[in-house]
């Protein structure tokens, strides 16, 4: 009697897994879906500053936030900014919790296995950064020397794709769950080098001080940023790229972009 | 000082999220975890068994699984919860496990010879338990119960994996933007004054229900 009420559970678990395995993400178009509600869920990571961020009144800001408001304003959608796990935020676009990823988000070929890209809006490099004192110069000074960055960032799939994690201390790679725990790492002492997107980078050595770091010469490649469309959006990714392009071609890309870098960086 | 006047804004928009994770589920576990005690203590060896599945995967399995299992994979077999609805039923039904095992113990504990002389004096069942054994029980439980619930106010920090904006979000946030570490300084200063009034409010339950002493 009990084996047999165990078997039926069991069994019962066990068809609900696999049809939910089984179910194909249908690719659909989800436009309509949109227009119909009149907003856009914009997936974001709250504490990456200055792309997307609260600030001390739980205001959503930042150079994308205010990017995002324009270009959707221009398709006649308002945005709804989200608050994401970073770790997550795949899953939460093919989840439709969200429909975008907008956070500085960089193109990567691994990525683009889950989800269409935006044509790039911004150019990006990953950046070394070491203290001012640090006697490491070059890239091939890091050998045996411990060396941080973001989990799931795209930091991270430079360093794997340049295979360059063998070289470090204990053949891996330090990860934080932000990129401040990083650097407040190398502050302290126990790792010498940061890996992190030269736009975040730039903000964190300012708001620090210039005098503590050093920027190398070397770094761990060019990459682009743009924005995350979930497969089979394609109507919304094609809106998207137009206001995209027409920001760009009438200077309100480049005023937002002088308001949050102090130039316009904006491609 | 200035600083930190500036960042309270934040810091309190998170702590409303701290504070009703944790009075949400404190409300719902406490008498769930009643019904499964009662279950799991049961003749019945089908419901004992049924609740011991319970506990062991509840228990074993770490609460932040538990939250990503309930929101990202629910919807595969067609359950889609808003991102509050999803925390509180993983709080309320992982807390409840624990809650059910304090009970569990609160009522072995009461010895045999009470049943017994209950019965001699011509109580029924219902009396006893009521009258004689859930008194001494709550009494017992209250300081587990207690643990149980330090233990919450800090584990409602896990709710940043379903994108919630809590207290030690709103750090990490500021902690980012101004580059420095006192916004966790002050997270953990919010964290210490919950618990000293959460503290405070067992103590004096506890004292209230010492009438004997």
């Amino acid at each position: 009697m009990k084996k047999k009420f165990v078997f039926t559970i069991a069994l019962v678990l066990g068809a609900m897994v696999l049809a939910g395995c089984g179910k194909k993400e249908t690719a659909s178009d989800t436009w309509a879906d949109l227009e119909a509600r009149g907003t856009v869920i914009v997936g974001l990571d709250d504490t990456f500053v200055p792309m997307g961020f609260k600030d001390e009144n739980g205001q959503m800001t930042g150079f994308d936030v205010e990017l995002a408001v324009e270009a959707l304003g221009r398709m006649g959608l308002e945005p709804v900014f989200q608050p994401i796990d970073w770790n997550l935020k795949e899953t939460e676009l093919s989840s439709k919790n969200i429909d975008l990823i907008w956070n500085g988000y960089t193109i990567t070929e691994e990525r683009r296995e889950k989800v269409n890209f935006t044509t790039p809006y911004l150019d990006n490099q990953q950046s070394i950064v070491v203290l001012a004192g640090s006697d490491i110069m070059d890239k091939a000074a890091l050998e045996g020397r411990a060396v941080a960055t973001q989990n799931s960032s795209s930091a991270l799939a430079a360093i794997e794709a340049e295979g360059a994690m063998e070289a470090f201390k204990d053949g891996n790679v330090v990860l934080f769950d932000t990129y401040n725990d990083a650097f407040m790492d190398l502050e302290a002492g126990r790792v010498d080098a940061v890996v992190a997107d030269e736009i975040l980078a730039r903000y964190y050595i300012a708001t620090r001080g210039e005098a503590q770091y050093r920027v190398l010469e070397e770094d761990f490649g060019d990459e682009e940023y743009g924005v995350g469309v979930r497969k089979g959006d394609e109507t919304l990714l094609e809106k998207l790229n137009e206001a995209l392009d027409a920001m760009k071609a009438d200077g309100s890309a480049a005023a937002i972009s002088e308001k949050w870098f102090g130039e316009n960086i904006v491609k | 000082m200035v600083e930190i006047m500036e960042m309270m804004p934040l810091m309190l928009e998170g702590m409303k999220t701290t504070l009703w994770v944790f009075f949400l589920t404190a409300l719902f576990s406490i008498p769930l975890g009643m019904v499964a005690c009662t279950l799991r203590l049961s003749r019945n060896r089908a419901l004992q068994t049924l609740m011991q599945a319970y506990i062991l995967v509840v228990r074993g399995t770490p609460l932040l699984l538990q939250l990503i299992f309930i929101y990202f994979g629910l919807p595969l077999v067609g359950v889609r919860l808003d991102r509050e609805v999803a925390v509180v039923i993983a709080f309320v039904v992982n807390y409840a496990a624990y809650y059910t095992e304090i009970f569990r113990g609160g009522v072995l504990s009461i010895s045999l010879g009470q049943y017994e002389a209950a019965k001699v004096l011509g109580l029924s069942k219902f009396q006893t338990f009521f009258g004689i054994v859930l008194p001494q029980v709550v009494k017992r439980v209250l300081p587990p119960v207690g643990n149980e619930l330090i233990t919450l106010v800090k584990d409602t920090s896990l709710v940043y994996v379903l994108g919630l904006g809590d207290v030690l979000r709103a750090a990490k946030t500021l902690s980012n933007k101004q580059a420095s570490l006192v916004p966790l300084f002050v997270a953990g200063l919010l964290y210490l004054l919950l618990i000293a009034a959460v503290t405070f409010f067992l103590k004096k339950t506890e004292n209230r229900y010492d009438y004997y002493r």
